[in-house]
């Protein structure tokens, strides 16, 4: 989105079944916080599970966790791929 | 009296914990976000009256929904002598970060560990004595559902009441500490309000926390400078905002300790996950909808086909006849027993006949909140509710709304932004509840009885309605702001037999003590002004006064074909509760045939409108709460009797050509 380099990956660009270690939020400051807030924090590994049927919403695994949020949210998570590394296996 | 108040994250079993604790019965479901509002009960703890508080549940206490600043505000405010922090041990980690937050408070601490059993299944185990030590807490494993481990909960809650024992607060890296302790030295800290701990303040401050800073004189510039360099010099070191490294380092408290606490055990038990077909990416919108209107037809098709007509004839024809024959006897004035008869029986019994099918109704949508569907329903149908200037969370109102609007119009409470919310309460009496139900039932059968896609167009003209109501409001709203849809999606769950019974009880006797009260005084009421003019003269009903106020209103109806005195009296009396609109038909025919007042075109226009038109006195009250009152709900209600005014003039025209 705004302001961000090609190179880097974000969270809306993983398809189902990838995971990534987050590296930061770029986001106006309430959306940040509540991103944060659910465990979107520095280094931690999510897990895409799945895409909602009509494309959007995504659906993702942290801390143990099952959390939804929009592309355009997941598309302000920058990401780094972590192949073979796998989150705590789904519920 | 000593007060506890119940905190923690949504969904982690907060109300099930209060509702064993207080014995009471209040609403709970498997969705994040069905308290909205602060409930009170009482607890005995040896002997004593406990008061227990239950609040809806936050992630942080930065809140970002109104229902979570309720919940800010009141640890803040209101200083409970003992916070129980209700955590969902399945889900430690996220749940310790809020942990870390209360302990700052200065308020005694207590760790409850809630649903124990899920945890058992998954093979894992959390070390309680390790967790106390780690944060300085008293911890007990419980199982609220279960109603385990409450008397050990119970009786750490009175040591720690006693003791006033406060909790450690956690300790961030040696730069932010640095920074907190100057901040706490700092004279304008001595201006922070009343009840809010020194180290807390610090914290907020270094965060720039608009809620705190609004509590606050503005800060001398010295102090501001001093801000604004320690800000600069976090930023240096973690490359990121205050804010955002001091969640940063709460979390790695919260992993660290969940990493020393919890355990494996053994492999847990691999169970079959339901989203596989819930959310399947082909499966998933069908099966809802499959869902949906499997719940309708077995409700109200299914039940109602068994029961209405034994029961019509139990109201209408053999408690008259018996209870007619009784009275004569006795030798009754024809007042009192045309009072009893025509009124409140005929009133109170019209309504009572449709309790079989709300209670199966009920019953069903009970499940449904309690199994976890209602956040997948959120997930898969955001997109399209998106697209209406609404928010995936606003589908959860919508469906619980068939059942009731005011518990409907309440939950939307959860969408974080206010235009959404806004639009989202207006919405919500478009889908027709459960009182409207019987008024369809009443008109379908006496017209379309043939007809079975009446019915289920009901419900498809609400959704329109709602459809029309979304696009349009999108395409006048300037500023198209960007808003976000974040929600956790919770286990699924099989609903407990205790809870489901309590659930469905519970709305059913609303309706019936609705009937008891409202119904029958409104009925009684009605009675005596069809049979009586203003001179209070025994009359014929077509002279009486209510049928002079009616014909005074009933012109404005014309256009829509049901321009009748007995049908516009019905809709004011609706007004009160929409069930009153059937006990008053039937009280006011007096046994003639709807077919007397209604061309078939006509009752597809009134239920046309009252399905649309705005809800009853309980609904505007709630929607009046949401809205906050004033011009806005004078708008929504404008917006909702204006839609049903035109769409019901299309039904009657159309109709008029069609039927």
């Amino acid at each position: 989105m705004d302001g961000q380099e090609p190179k880097t990956e974000t969270l809306a660009s993983l398809t189902s079944g990838q995971t990534a270690r987050i590296l930061g939020i770029e986001a106006p400051r309430p959306l940040k916080r509540r991103l944060m807030d659910m465990g979107l924090t520095h280094g931690i590994a999510v897990t895409v599970l799945k895409v909602a049927p009509l494309g959007d919403p995504m659906e993702i695994s942290l801390r143990g966790y099952h959390l939804c949020l929009r592309r355009d949210e997941a598309a302000k998570v920058s990401v780094e791929r972590t192949e073979g590394i796998t989150c705590q296996p789904s519920r | 009296m000593p007060t506890i108040a119940l905190i923690g994250n949504p969904n982690s079993g907060k109300t099930t914990l209060f509702n064993q604790l207080t014995g009471t019965t209040a609403h709970v479901g498997n969705w994040p976000g069905v308290t909205v509002e602060k409930k009170e009960g009482t607890c005995n703890v040896g002997g004593e009256e406990w008061t227990v508080i239950d609040l809806p549940g936050i992630y942080s206490l930065s809140p970002y929904s109104p229902e979570e600043k309720l919940s800010r505000r009141y640890i803040l405010d209101a200083r409970p002598d003992l916070i129980v922090d209700v955590i969902d041990a399945t889900n430690l980690e996220r749940s310790l970060y809020l942990t870390t937050q209360l302990s700052e408070l200065g308020v005694p601490l207590l760790l409850a560990l809630n649903m124990q059993d899920l945890l058992k299944r998954d093979g894992v185990e959390i070390d309680t004595e390790q967790l106390s030590r780690m944060t300085g807490c008293p911890a007990a494993e419980i199982s609220a559902s279960k109603g385990t481990g409450l008397e050990k909960l119970i009786g750490l809650a009175k040591t720690s009441v006693e003791g006033h024992v406060v909790p450690a607060c956690p300790l961030f890296s040696n730069e932010v500490e640095q920074w907190l302790t100057k901040i706490i030295a700092d004279d304008y800290l001595h201006v922070i309000p009343a009840g809010r701990p020194p180290r807390w303040a610090a914290i907020k401050l270094l965060e720039d926390d608009e809620l705190f800073a609004e509590s606050m004189p503005a800060p001398p510039p010295a102090f501001s400078a001093m801000m604004a360099q320690a800000r600069a010099s976090l930023r240096k070191t973690y490359g990121d905002d205050a804010e955002s490294v001091i969640i940063d380092q709460r979390y790695q408290v919260a992993e660290r300790i969940s990493d020393a606490c919890v355990h494996a055990i053994k492999q847990g038990r691999k169970e079959f996950n339901l989203d596989t077909i819930l959310t399947n990416r082909f499966a998933a919108i069908p099966l809802f909808i499959l869902i949906m209107a499997g719940v309708f037809y077995i409700s109200i098709q299914l039940v109602g086909g068994l029961t209405t007509e034994p029961l019509e004839y139990f109201f209408g024809e053999w408690i008259p006849i018996h209870l007619g024959g009784l009275l004569d006897r006795w030798g009754v004035i024809p007042f009192l027993s045309g009072l009893l008869i025509d009124g409140i029986i005929a009133g109170v019994g019209s309504v009572l006949t449709f309790v079989p099918q709300l209670f199966v109704l009920f019953l069903l949508l009970s499940l449904l909140e309690d199994c976890g569907y209602m956040a997948r329903i959120a997930f898969i149908m955001d997109r399209i509710m998106r697209s209406l200037g609404l928010s995936g969370k606003s589908i959860i109102p919508l469906v619980i709304g068939t059942g009731c609007s005011v518990p409907a119009i309440m939950s939307s409470r959860t969408i974080e932004h206010q235009k959404q919310r806004e639009l989202t309460v207006l919405v919500t009496s478009f889908i027709p509840c459960g009182a409207k139900m019987p008024i369809f039932a009443l008109m379908i059968g006496a017209f379309f009885p043939d007809r079975w896609y009446v019915a289920p167009m009901m419900y498809f003209i609400g959704i329109l309605a709602v459809v029309v109501t979304g696009l349009l409001s999108r395409r006048l709203d300037k500023h198209k702001e960007q808003n976000a849809f974040i929600m956790e999606l919770p286990r699924y769950q099989v609903p407990t037999l205790k809870n489901t019974w309590l659930q469905t009880w519970e709305r059913t006797r609303g309706f019936l003590i609705k009937a008891g009260t409202i119904i029958l005084l409104s009925s009684a009421i009605i009675w005596q002004m069809q049979s009586y003019s203003f001179t209070f003269r025994a009359v014929d009903p077509t002279n009486s006064m209510l049928a002079t106020l009616g014909k005074i209103i009933a012109p404005l109806f014309k256009p829509l074909g049901f321009g009748t005195w007995q049908a516009s009296v019905a809709l004011l009396t609706g007004i009160a509760a929409k069930e009153s609109i059937v006990s008053t038909l039937s009280v006011t025919l007096a046994g003639a045939p709807l077919s007397s007042i209604f061309t078939p075109h006509a009752a597809l226009a009134y239920m046309v409108f009252i399905l649309l038109a705005s809800p009853c006195i309980a609904a505007i009250s709630a929607m009046s709460k949401e809205l906050g009152g004033g011009k806005k709900l004078v708008k929504a209600l404008a917006w909702q009797t204006g839609y049903a005014y035109i769409a019901a003039l299309l039904f009657n025209l159309l109709g008029m050509l069609v039927l």
